[in-house]
Protein backbone atom coordinates (compact mmCIF):
# COMPACT_ATOMS: atom_id res chain seq x y z
CA UNK A 1 0.00 0.00 0.00
CA UNK A 2 0.87 3.75 -0.41
CA UNK A 3 3.42 4.43 2.24
CA UNK A 4 0.79 7.04 4.87
CA UNK A 5 2.07 9.82 7.12
CA UNK A 6 6.10 9.11 8.37
CA UNK A 7 5.66 5.18 8.57
CA UNK A 8 6.27 5.46 12.32
CA UNK A 9 2.57 5.42 13.75
CA UNK A 10 0.30 2.80 14.23
CA UNK A 11 -2.91 2.87 11.86
CA UNK A 12 -5.42 3.87 15.36
CA UNK A 13 -2.98 6.39 17.01
CA UNK A 14 -4.86 9.42 16.14
CA UNK A 15 -8.83 8.67 16.16
CA UNK A 16 -8.44 5.99 18.70
CA UNK A 17 -12.66 6.21 19.28
CA UNK A 18 -13.81 2.62 19.95
CA UNK A 19 -16.63 1.61 17.16
CA UNK A 20 -18.76 -0.55 18.23
CA UNK A 21 -17.28 -2.96 20.32
CA UNK A 22 -19.13 -3.84 23.64
CA UNK A 23 -16.87 -4.52 26.06
CA UNK A 24 -15.41 -8.24 26.96
CA UNK A 25 -18.24 -10.83 27.66
CA UNK A 26 -21.19 -9.05 26.02
CA UNK A 27 -22.46 -11.35 23.42
CA UNK A 28 -21.09 -11.88 19.85
CA UNK A 29 -19.00 -9.35 19.35
CA UNK A 30 -16.83 -11.12 21.92
CA UNK A 31 -15.49 -13.25 19.28
CA UNK A 32 -15.03 -10.61 16.41
CA UNK A 33 -11.37 -8.68 16.90
CA UNK A 34 -12.81 -5.13 17.99
CA UNK A 35 -12.65 -2.14 15.21
CA UNK A 36 -11.76 1.54 15.61
CA UNK A 37 -11.89 3.32 12.44
CA UNK A 38 -8.13 3.95 11.23
CA UNK A 39 -6.41 7.43 10.63
CA UNK A 40 -8.00 8.83 7.58
CA UNK A 41 -4.20 9.02 5.66
CA UNK A 42 -4.35 5.18 6.33
CA UNK A 43 -7.89 5.30 4.43
CA UNK A 44 -6.82 7.35 1.83
CA UNK A 45 -3.68 5.60 0.68
CA UNK A 46 -5.16 2.45 0.56
CA UNK A 47 -8.00 4.08 -1.97
CA UNK A 48 -5.30 5.51 -3.92
CA UNK A 49 -3.76 1.97 -3.98
CA UNK A 50 -7.14 0.61 -5.28
CA UNK A 51 -7.65 3.88 -7.45
CA UNK A 52 -3.62 3.04 -9.42
CA UNK A 53 -4.66 -0.83 -9.80
CA UNK A 54 -7.91 0.43 -11.67
CA UNK A 55 -5.98 2.32 -13.34
CA UNK A 56 -3.62 -0.16 -14.85
CA UNK A 57 -6.57 -2.47 -15.07
CA UNK A 58 -8.23 0.23 -17.67
CA UNK A 59 -4.65 0.76 -19.29
CA UNK A 60 -4.73 -3.12 -20.06
CA UNK A 61 -8.14 -3.31 -21.57
CA UNK A 62 -7.11 -0.65 -23.43
CA UNK A 63 -3.78 -2.24 -24.50
CA UNK A 64 -5.58 -5.46 -25.75
CA UNK A 65 -8.48 -3.51 -27.57
CA UNK A 66 -5.62 -1.74 -29.39
CA UNK A 67 -3.52 -4.88 -30.23
CA UNK A 68 -6.92 -6.39 -31.64
CA UNK A 69 -8.08 -3.12 -33.74
CA UNK A 70 -5.15 -0.99 -34.35
CA UNK A 71 -2.55 -3.93 -34.93
CA UNK A 72 -2.21 -5.11 -38.81
CA UNK A 73 -3.14 -9.01 -39.16
CA UNK A 74 -0.07 -11.29 -38.24
CA UNK A 75 0.90 -12.92 -41.82
CA UNK A 76 -0.08 -17.25 -41.75
CA UNK A 77 -1.46 -16.68 -38.18
CA UNK A 78 -5.00 -15.58 -38.12
CA UNK A 79 -5.85 -15.22 -34.61
CA UNK A 80 -2.51 -13.94 -33.70
CA UNK A 81 -3.72 -10.55 -32.53
CA UNK A 82 -6.90 -11.99 -30.45
CA UNK A 83 -4.28 -14.41 -28.78
CA UNK A 84 -2.32 -11.64 -27.62
CA UNK A 85 -5.29 -8.67 -26.90
CA UNK A 86 -8.12 -10.81 -25.55
CA UNK A 87 -6.13 -12.01 -22.13
CA UNK A 88 -5.01 -8.49 -21.65
CA UNK A 89 -8.77 -7.52 -21.67
CA UNK A 90 -9.74 -10.30 -19.40
CA UNK A 91 -6.72 -9.13 -17.12
CA UNK A 92 -7.85 -6.34 -17.03
CA UNK A 93 -11.62 -6.99 -15.93
CA UNK A 94 -10.07 -9.59 -13.11
CA UNK A 95 -7.63 -7.06 -11.54
CA UNK A 96 -10.40 -4.37 -11.13
CA UNK A 97 -12.23 -6.93 -9.17
CA UNK A 98 -9.27 -8.60 -7.01
CA UNK A 99 -8.44 -4.61 -6.30
CA UNK A 100 -11.78 -4.37 -5.13
CA UNK A 101 -11.46 -7.34 -2.86
CA UNK A 102 -8.13 -6.40 -1.88
CA UNK A 103 -8.96 -2.99 -0.83
CA UNK A 104 -11.86 -4.09 1.82
CA UNK A 105 -9.38 -6.51 3.04
CA UNK A 106 -6.93 -4.05 3.77
CA UNK A 107 -9.24 -1.57 5.15
CA UNK A 108 -10.57 -4.71 7.45
CA UNK A 109 -7.25 -5.03 8.70
CA UNK A 110 -6.80 -1.78 8.96
CA UNK A 111 -9.35 -1.35 11.17
CA UNK A 112 -8.93 -4.21 13.11
CA UNK A 113 -5.22 -3.08 13.70
CA UNK A 114 -3.76 -6.22 12.27
CA UNK A 115 -0.97 -6.79 9.55
CA UNK A 116 -2.15 -6.36 6.08
CA UNK A 117 -2.44 -9.57 4.16
CA UNK A 118 -0.16 -10.03 1.30
CA UNK A 119 -1.79 -9.27 -2.07
CA UNK A 120 -1.64 -11.53 -5.03
CA UNK A 121 -2.17 -8.92 -7.41
CA UNK A 122 1.32 -7.90 -8.70
CA UNK A 123 1.89 -11.92 -8.48
CA UNK A 124 -1.56 -12.05 -10.83
CA UNK A 125 0.02 -9.13 -13.29
CA UNK A 126 3.71 -10.35 -13.42
CA UNK A 127 2.81 -14.03 -14.19
CA UNK A 128 -0.21 -12.81 -16.74
CA UNK A 129 2.12 -10.20 -18.66
CA UNK A 130 4.97 -12.86 -18.68
CA UNK A 131 2.63 -14.88 -20.31
CA UNK A 132 0.74 -12.67 -23.27
CA UNK A 133 4.66 -11.63 -23.93
CA UNK A 134 5.39 -14.80 -24.46
CA UNK A 135 2.50 -15.93 -26.63
CA UNK A 136 3.56 -12.71 -28.65
CA UNK A 137 6.60 -13.82 -29.38
CA UNK A 138 5.49 -17.16 -30.56
CA UNK A 139 2.84 -15.40 -32.79
CA UNK A 140 6.05 -13.38 -34.20
CA UNK A 141 7.89 -16.14 -34.91
CA UNK A 142 5.55 -17.96 -36.35
CA UNK A 143 4.30 -15.13 -38.76
CA UNK A 144 7.76 -14.75 -39.51
CA UNK A 145 8.43 -18.56 -41.01
CA UNK A 146 5.67 -17.92 -42.76
CA UNK B 1 -9.00 19.78 -3.85
CA UNK B 2 -10.47 19.50 -0.11
CA UNK B 3 -11.71 22.80 1.91
CA UNK B 4 -8.93 24.93 3.83
CA UNK B 5 -10.75 23.87 7.41
CA UNK B 6 -9.13 20.31 7.53
CA UNK B 7 -6.08 19.39 9.91
CA UNK B 8 -2.80 20.00 7.70
CA UNK B 9 -1.36 16.44 8.12
CA UNK B 10 -4.59 15.61 6.34
CA UNK B 11 -4.58 18.36 3.85
CA UNK B 12 -1.50 16.74 1.34
CA UNK B 13 -3.22 13.03 1.45
CA UNK B 14 -6.22 14.06 0.80
CA UNK B 15 -5.06 16.26 -2.15
CA UNK B 16 -2.91 13.01 -3.39
CA UNK B 17 -6.47 11.35 -3.36
CA UNK B 18 -8.27 13.88 -5.15
CA UNK B 19 -5.48 13.85 -8.35
CA UNK B 20 -5.56 10.08 -8.07
CA UNK B 21 -9.70 10.30 -8.37
CA UNK B 22 -8.80 13.11 -10.89
CA UNK B 23 -6.52 10.59 -12.98
CA UNK B 24 -8.85 7.98 -12.95
CA UNK B 25 -11.52 10.00 -14.17
CA UNK B 26 -9.47 11.16 -17.55
CA UNK B 27 -7.96 8.01 -17.90
CA UNK B 28 -11.95 6.64 -18.57
CA UNK B 29 -12.40 9.71 -20.44
CA UNK B 30 -9.21 8.38 -22.72
CA UNK B 31 -10.26 5.00 -23.13
CA UNK B 32 -13.67 6.04 -24.12
CA UNK B 33 -12.45 8.65 -26.90
CA UNK B 34 -9.89 5.68 -27.97
CA UNK B 35 -13.09 3.49 -28.07
CA UNK B 36 -15.12 6.34 -30.29
CA UNK B 37 -13.12 5.27 -32.64
CA UNK B 38 -14.12 1.84 -32.95
CA UNK B 39 -17.61 1.71 -31.82
CA UNK B 40 -19.10 5.26 -30.79
CA UNK B 41 -21.66 3.69 -28.95
CA UNK B 42 -19.46 2.09 -26.98
CA UNK B 43 -16.82 5.05 -26.51
CA UNK B 44 -20.01 7.45 -25.62
CA UNK B 45 -21.11 4.92 -22.81
CA UNK B 46 -17.38 4.47 -21.54
CA UNK B 47 -16.92 8.80 -21.55
CA UNK B 48 -20.79 9.33 -20.27
CA UNK B 49 -18.94 6.80 -16.83
CA UNK B 50 -15.86 9.34 -16.44
CA UNK B 51 -18.46 11.43 -15.28
CA UNK B 52 -19.50 10.21 -11.77
CA UNK B 53 -16.12 8.75 -11.12
CA UNK B 54 -15.30 13.24 -12.07
CA UNK B 55 -18.73 13.44 -9.64
CA UNK B 56 -17.50 11.87 -6.84
CA UNK B 57 -14.68 12.92 -5.76
CA UNK B 58 -15.85 16.39 -7.00
CA UNK B 59 -18.69 16.03 -4.27
CA UNK B 60 -16.48 14.76 -1.61
CA UNK B 61 -14.21 17.81 -1.32
CA UNK B 62 -13.99 19.11 2.35
CA UNK B 63 -14.89 15.68 4.08
CA UNK B 64 -11.90 13.36 4.01
CA UNK B 65 -12.51 12.49 7.30
CA UNK B 66 -15.26 10.35 6.14
CA UNK B 67 -13.80 6.52 5.34
CA UNK B 68 -14.24 5.90 1.51
CA UNK B 69 -17.65 4.41 0.78
CA UNK B 70 -17.24 0.99 -0.68
CA UNK B 71 -20.21 1.96 -2.96
CA UNK B 72 -17.82 4.40 -4.68
CA UNK B 73 -15.40 2.04 -5.06
CA UNK B 74 -17.73 -0.04 -6.69
CA UNK B 75 -18.41 2.55 -8.66
CA UNK B 76 -15.08 2.33 -10.01
CA UNK B 77 -15.06 -1.30 -10.23
CA UNK B 78 -18.13 -2.11 -12.02
CA UNK B 79 -17.26 1.07 -14.56
CA UNK B 80 -13.94 -0.68 -15.46
CA UNK B 81 -15.51 -4.15 -15.55
CA UNK B 82 -17.99 -2.89 -17.88
CA UNK B 83 -15.31 -1.39 -20.03
CA UNK B 84 -13.36 -4.46 -20.22
CA UNK B 85 -16.36 -6.25 -21.37
CA UNK B 86 -17.27 -3.77 -24.27
CA UNK B 87 -13.67 -3.85 -25.36
CA UNK B 88 -13.70 -7.67 -25.54
CA UNK B 89 -17.34 -7.37 -27.64
CA UNK B 90 -15.75 -4.86 -29.29
CA UNK B 91 -12.45 -7.23 -30.09
CA UNK B 92 -14.73 -10.13 -30.97
CA UNK B 93 -17.11 -8.74 -33.24
CA UNK B 94 -15.73 -5.76 -34.27
CA UNK B 95 -16.21 -4.21 -38.14
CA UNK B 96 -12.73 -5.40 -39.18
CA UNK B 97 -12.79 -8.40 -41.84
CA UNK B 98 -11.00 -10.38 -39.62
CA UNK B 99 -11.95 -9.68 -36.36
CA UNK B 100 -12.26 -13.16 -34.55
CA UNK B 101 -16.05 -13.59 -35.10
CA UNK B 102 -15.86 -13.27 -38.99
CA UNK B 103 -12.86 -15.78 -38.44
CA UNK B 104 -14.92 -18.24 -37.17
CA UNK B 105 -17.74 -17.86 -39.42
CA UNK B 106 -15.53 -18.25 -42.22
CA UNK B 107 -13.99 -21.82 -40.78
Amino acid sequence: MTRAGDGHESPHDRRGEAAESPGPGTGPAEAEPAETEPDPRFTMANERTFLAWSRTALALVAAGLGVVQLLPPFPGVPVGRHVVGIPLIVLGAVIAVAAYLDMMRNQRALRRDEPLPRSLLPRLLAATIGGVATVAAIVVLLSATR
Amino acid sequence: MPAPNLQPRVIDPANRTSLAWTRTAVAFAAIGVAMFKLSPVAGVVVVALSLPIWAVNHRRRGSVEVPSSPRRLRLVTGTVVIVALAALTVAIFGHSPDSLGQLLRAR
